[in-house]
């Protein structure tokens, strides 16, 4: 199929974002902001609905950052220092990790606004994959942080299987750190063989579709051996890849294409990632297309509100011309 | 400076409440101003009944300037008294280090909040034309400062890579959209074209009225620096703050803060005309008596500059402003000696404040201030 969706946290609507304030400062109850998130979380979901996008998220407003509903509900874990989010202007608390980490309830269900999601449309979960979450945490009880990757991972397994048995029928891994290489270092084999074990760890027993997100880098640098990862949907940040580089390779599963640029406020011209996005796909499925999504390259959240739709009604429309080329 | 460990802080300083409510037209509670008038009384300045009635009037723009004046005035002379050898007016004119710029700078609109963490966001604008020089943004509170104060005046300046980061860039990425075809590269050139048309359409020309105006020393101030600390980000924040300052009859310093500082250490050798580099260190510090190595961890980067060959004055900062904690003056005179005992060269030292003191209240800033200023005598003794 061809397909769109968002592909991490939106941004709060303005009228959120001074509730939120005001929260902070004092002005205002909890119940308070819990009605504006309730509200401003069906505006978000109607507004994915209104574009009839493939998958629809309950737009994560609650989410201070991805780590974070874990961070806060993992026994082992606890919040710690800000620190930067990749090469964004924006921060993340880091999870210190003191303890072995336990699941002892359910962690994303508590940030998320399952009984609004549409009943007349399929739902995705987006969460943190175990290489990203073990590379940004302070380890200090794992004896390294494959210990740590793998622990996470049995985690994730037991929490994706609850947001499966709750209707989630589309499960995002983000996974930038598996990607972002500043220094140009590069990830080794033996590290991506880990990683693919413990993918295979966290998507065990799943029937519904996965899609590893990568964002921030080049996903270029992780081929051949990403096209082995135990999930259905491989995502690539455009903006950051060799595309050329990407284009050598037949892809044998789907991906999600991260075309619109999440961190710029210019709005794109439609033919060109439209005629970008066919190359794609044309050289990585030379015999027979698989799933393609349209998606944002990362999280909308760092854009405004009123922006982060407007790319969301471009992704819609490439996504109708794709559809239009490739299902006639 | 003739004497060792020069005292300084590096821009700003909260707004008190008067400041804030008189500045947007709001009418002062009696209490309010009564706090105003204790403060200055407290600070020795003079005048106060022409302060009170100002604080009374109604709105309206002499108000509203006169307000920033004296905001101003009280800022420098809190400074005075706790004993800072260099100085500034706390910020007190401008709303913050971003907005303020590109408010008064044409080429910009302003898109709405994006997060920052949390229940933080800041008010991100757009690139969406060519920037151009619409009117000054530091000429008048510099003029302000430098009348008011016979202490040396240091001018916090935001600089283009942290303006140019913290902004989207419609215009240039939309120039090149036909030009380039590659996302990646086309991303780079539009923002490195970007950074050079704002240091020449508008920032060389604040520094040129600064200078003219007698400004003897501009701090560059670039949080921005190590956001995306790649080779050839580093290059372009080198070469802009290089076109930025170059020619120039005044002295530059660079301050950074809270960043990646194996990366900066990389190219700091490579910054011209810039006398010293203050960056915070206080912060990552232990609070323990001490000038052992396990002790003053906070200050292990400095042995990472020194490595990599730099060899200009540093900014050190020995108040955290982060917390209300109130730094012992043995313990700013601690991490002085310590740095002392890296550097080797005590002249390069300037005992400092990590950053601003915008986030803390006048009062807690004064105390920390004065043991700023004591500690950095007691390390002098320790010297001498």
């Amino acid at each position: 199929m061809i397909g769109c969706y968002v592909t991490g946290i939106l941004p709060r609507p303005d009228e959120l974002i001074e509730k939120t304030r005001a929260y902070d400062r004092g002005r205002i109850t909890e119940k308070e902001l819990e009605e504006n998130f309730s509200k401003y979380t069906d505006i978000v979901i109607e507004a994915q609905a209104s574009l009839n996008l493939s998958f629809v998220t309950d737009g994560m407003l609650r989410w201070q950052d991805l780590l974070r509903p874990f961070v806060e509900n993992l026994v082992g874990a606890s919040v710690g220092s800000l620190a930067r989010w990749f090469n964004n202007n924006t921060f993340y608390r880091k999870p210190v990790i003191t303890e072995p980490l336990e699941r002892s309830g359910e962690i994303v269900k508590k940030v998320t606004y399952v009984e609004k999601l549409p009943k007349n449309r399929q739902w995705k979960i987006i969460l943190p994959a175990p290489y990203t979450f073990a590379t940004l945490s302070e380890n200090r009880y794992y004896k390294d942080e494959n210990e740590l990757m793998f622990s996470y991972a049995k985690i994730l397994n037991e929490e994706i299987k609850s947001l499966a048995e709750s209707g989630f029928s589309y499960i995002q891994l983000s996974d930038p750190a598996l990607t972002y290489d500043p220094f140009k270092s590069g990830i080794d084999k033996d590290t991506l063989s880990f990683i693919e074990d413990s993918l295979k760890l966290a998507v065990r027993g799943l029937k519904v579709k996965t899609c590893l997100q990568t964002f921030f880098g080049d996903f270029s640098k992780i081929l051949p051996e990403a096209l082995d990862f135990p999930v259905t949907h491989l995502g690539i940040d455009i903006y950051e890849t060799n595309i050329e580089e990407v284009k050598t390779y037949d892809f044998g599963k789907g991906v999600c294409l991260g075309l619109v640029d999440a961190r710029s406020s210019l709005l794109e011209k439609v033919e060109e990632l439209v005629g970008v996005a066919e190359k794609i796909i044309d050289s990585i499925y030379p015999s027979k297309i698989n799933d393609v999504f349209i998606a944002p390259n990362c999280d909308l959240e760092f854009l405004p509100w009123k922006r982060a739709f407007e790319k969301m009604k471009l992704t819609r429309e490439i996504t109708g011309k794709l559809e239009e080329k490739f299902l006639e | 400076m003739n004497k060792l460990f020069p005292t300084q802080e590096i821009g700003s300083l909260s707004k008190p409440k008067w400041r804030v409510k008189a500045y947007r037209g709001n009418p002062l509670s009696e209490e309010e101003i009564t706090e105003a008038l204790n403060w200055g009384r407290k600070l020795g300045i003079s005048d106060l009944e022409k302060f009170a009635e100002i604080l009374r009037e109604k709105n309206s723009p002499k108000r509203r300037k006169a307000i920033l004046e004296w905001s101003a005035k009280y800022a420098i002379k809190l400074f005075e008294t706790a004993g800072l050898n260099i100085l500034y007016d706390g910020e007190q004119w401008r709303s913050e280090m971003y907005e303020h710029v590109i408010r008064r700078t044409a080429g910009f609109e302003f898109l709405g909040y994006v997060k920052s963490f949390d229940y933080r966001y800041f008010r991100k604008a757009a690139c969406v034309e060519k920037p151009k020089y619409s009117k000054s943004f530091y000429l008048e509170e510099f003029v302000f400062t430098k009348k008011n104060t016979e202490r040396v005046v240091k001018v916090p300046f935001t600089g283009p890579y942290t303006l140019v980061d913290w902004t989207f860039n419609e215009y240039y990425e939309r120039k090149l959209v036909d030009k380039i075809k590659d996302f990646k590269l086309r991303k780079f050139e539009a923002r490195r074209e970007f950074i050079f048309d704002l240091i020449k359409e508008v920032l060389r020309t604040e520094i040129k009225k600064l200078v003219d105006a007698g400004a003897k020393w501009i701090q560059i101030d670039e949080p921005a620096v190590t956001t995306n600390p790649t080779d050839e980000e580093m290059k372009l924040f080198v070469e802009a703050f290089n076109e930025l300052v170059k020619g120039f009859n005044c002295r530059f310093s660079l301050h950074n803060c809270y960043s990646n500082y194996a990366v900066l250490a990389k190219y700091v050798c490579d910054l011209k005309n810039c006398s010293q580099l203050s960056i915070e260190f206080a912060n990552r510090d232990s609070r323990d008596l001490g000038t052992e190595d396990y002790v003053r961890k906070g200050y292990g980067d400095l042995k990472i500059f020194e490595e990599e060959g730099y060899n200009g004055d540093y900014g050190l900062g020995v108040i955290d402003v982060h917390t209300n904690f109130i730094e012992p003056p043995e313990l700013v005179r601690d991490r002085i000696l310590y740095a002392v005992k890296i550097v080797k060269d005590p002249v390069r030292i300037y005992a400092s404040t990590d950053c601003g003191l915008r986030t803390r209240s006048w009062d807690i800033s004064f105390k920390k201030l004065q043991s700023l200023v004591s500690g950095a005598e007691l390390a002098r003794k320790v010297l001498s």
